[in-house]
């Protein structure tokens, strides 16, 4: 991990929230993407630079397997990504319809689906999740007849667990319904083919473990005719005529692109590429376990999920507010965690009552030393809890 | 939320100042001695015994008038009982002003 000048010591274990430090050959980019005037077609007639739009398209759709790369969409985050295809969804149906969410979901999911059922746009079923889980089993029970879509995340943000969306995105496929996967804690943790997960949707977050900036997320889409498009306005192409394009990808961009996100994103996928998806996931993984594996029989500490299958660990210490356990950790400790309820309210909910927990998540530029450090600084903190 | 920078360490006796106030919670054994105090509505505050700097957190709605409630504190805590009975005189004070603003 690079060395925070301002504390040497510093062990960063937020990235679910966000990853640090970035790869240096992300940074790199970034610098060389600024140095150059930024291009797009119909935007600049600046030659001999890199299209970093029409390359980070290009880049993702061989990295994820997919078919269509103008059908990658570039949004500000996951959650603006959210937004457009519910909010879009939402706009392209006649009347009323039924929507399925579950337990798991980010507050990205939780609240465009709760504010368009205040509006009566649909009804919502949230289904539990049962093991850290929901399965198709639990999807089939809340389908009804008016059913049209379905929002689930691909990986809890909290408990870890990866939930198994292939057969899900089969059977909504098969039968119209539509399913948006919520990809921003597994996109560049795991390897992932859309083009063997039929969903009408995949959302997914440059900032996380595919090493980009804050500022840029995006979503593949199989049909675009499914979503309304919510936003309206510059694209460069086309300007003579006052009616957005229906094109792709214009038909959800607008406006000037975050051409540095954009960079951040396609040198983040390289450096991917480069390390091998494979051992990204098979060192978070043990990372993972090795992490609950020193937790584990510790009784002061309770564990949500000991089997997480992506790198997020969430716990409680008995006899600590979360927020007093994280701020320990940082101050006395170095170690960088976060807590409360992780804009998933309804997880916690279930799991610590509502009260929130302390959530490690390591990266592929964790290493093991400061994972065993971060094991430690927690038991230590539980047990001077206990005297 | 801020962080402050103090001119002198936190004492064991400002600890004992600030129960007169709210709830104080102490975790002497940690690896460098953990408190945190509560004054609902007020102010909550954490920090390590000893240290010079602290976190202190106002409520949204009151920080108006909550903003200077630890710089007092810190201050009527040199003055023994004189001090507390201050405080809860200012206190008292904000708390009239907080209740014009609560809602009904």
């Amino acid at each position: 991990m690079a060395p925070d000048p301002g504390n040497p010591s510093l062990i960063y274990l937020n990235n679910a929230a966000t990853t640090w430090p970035k790869p240096p050959e992300v940074l790199d980019e970034l610098v060389r993407c600024l140095r150059t005037p930024f291009f797009e077609p119909g935007r600049s007639t600046a030659g001999n630079v890199t299209d970093y739009p029409t390359a980070t398209r290009e880049a993702l759709a061989v990295f994820f397997h997919a078919e269509e790369p103008d059908h990658f969409i570039f949004t500000q985050s996951a959650t603006d990504s959210l937004n457009i295809l519910i909010q879009g969804f939402a706009k392209n149906q006649k009347t009323p319809f039924h929507a399925i969410t579950t337990e798991l979901e980010h507050n990205s999911v939780l609240r465009p689906l709760n504010t368009l059922e205040g509006q009566g746009a649909l009804t919502l079923t949230t289904i539990p999740f049962h093991d850290s889980r929901v399965t198709l089993q639990d999807i089939k029970k809340a389908i009804r007849s008016d059913t049209r879509l379905v929002v689930m995340t691909h990986g809890s943000n909290v408990l870890g667990s990866l939930q198994h969306i292939r057969p899900i995105a089969e059977y909504c496929a098969t039968n119209d319904i539509f399913l948006i996967v919520d990809g921003a804690q597994t996109a560049g943790l795991i390897p992932i083919n859309l083009s063997e997960i039929p969903a009408g949707a995949f959302v997914l977050t440059g900032h996380k473990a595919l090493f980009g900036l804050p500022g840029i997320g995006g979503f593949y889409i199989q049909d675009p005719q499914a979503i309304a498009p919510t936003r309206q306005g510059g694209t460069g192409t086309d300007s003579r005529t006052l009616v957005h394009p229906q094109d792709m990808p214009q038909k959800f961009e607008a406006g000037t692109p975050n051409y540095p996100g954009i960079a951040s994103l396609l040198a983040g996928i390289h450096y991917i590429e480069r390390e091998g998806q494979d051992a990204i996931t098979n060192k978070c993984r043990s990372l993972t376990s090795r992490f609950i594996g020193k937790l584990t029989k510790d009784l002061n500490i309770i564990l949500y999920n000991p089997a997480a299958d992506l790198p997020v660990v969430s716990f409680n210490i008995r006899n600590m507010d979360n927020d007093e356990v994280g701020y320990i950790l940082a101050k006395a400790y170095g170690v960088i965690t976060r807590t409360d309820l992780h804009c998933a309210p309804l997880v916690h909910n279930r799991i610590d009552g509502g009260k929130g927990c302390v959530r490690v998540s390591f990266s592929y530029l964790t290493t093991p030393d400061e994972c065993l450090m971060a094991a430690k600084a927690v038991r230590e903190v539980a047990a001077g809890a206990d005297r | 939320m801020k962080e402050y920078i103090l001119d002198e360490p936190l004492t064991p006796a400002f600890l004992t100042f600030l129960r007169s106030f709210g709830i104080v919670k102490e975790y002497p054994h940690m690896k460098r001695p953990y408190f945190s105090f509560e004054h609902e509505h007020f102010i909550s505050i954490k920090g390590f015994t000893g240290d010079t700097s602290v976190e202190v957190r106002y409520q949204k709605g009151f920080s108006d008038l909550t903003s200077d409630y630890f710089h007092l504190l810190l201050f009527y805590s040199r003055q023994g009982e004189p001090g507390i009975r201050k405080m809860h005189e200012i206190e008292e004070s904000i708390r009239e002003r907080m209740k014009i603003r609560l809602p009904r």
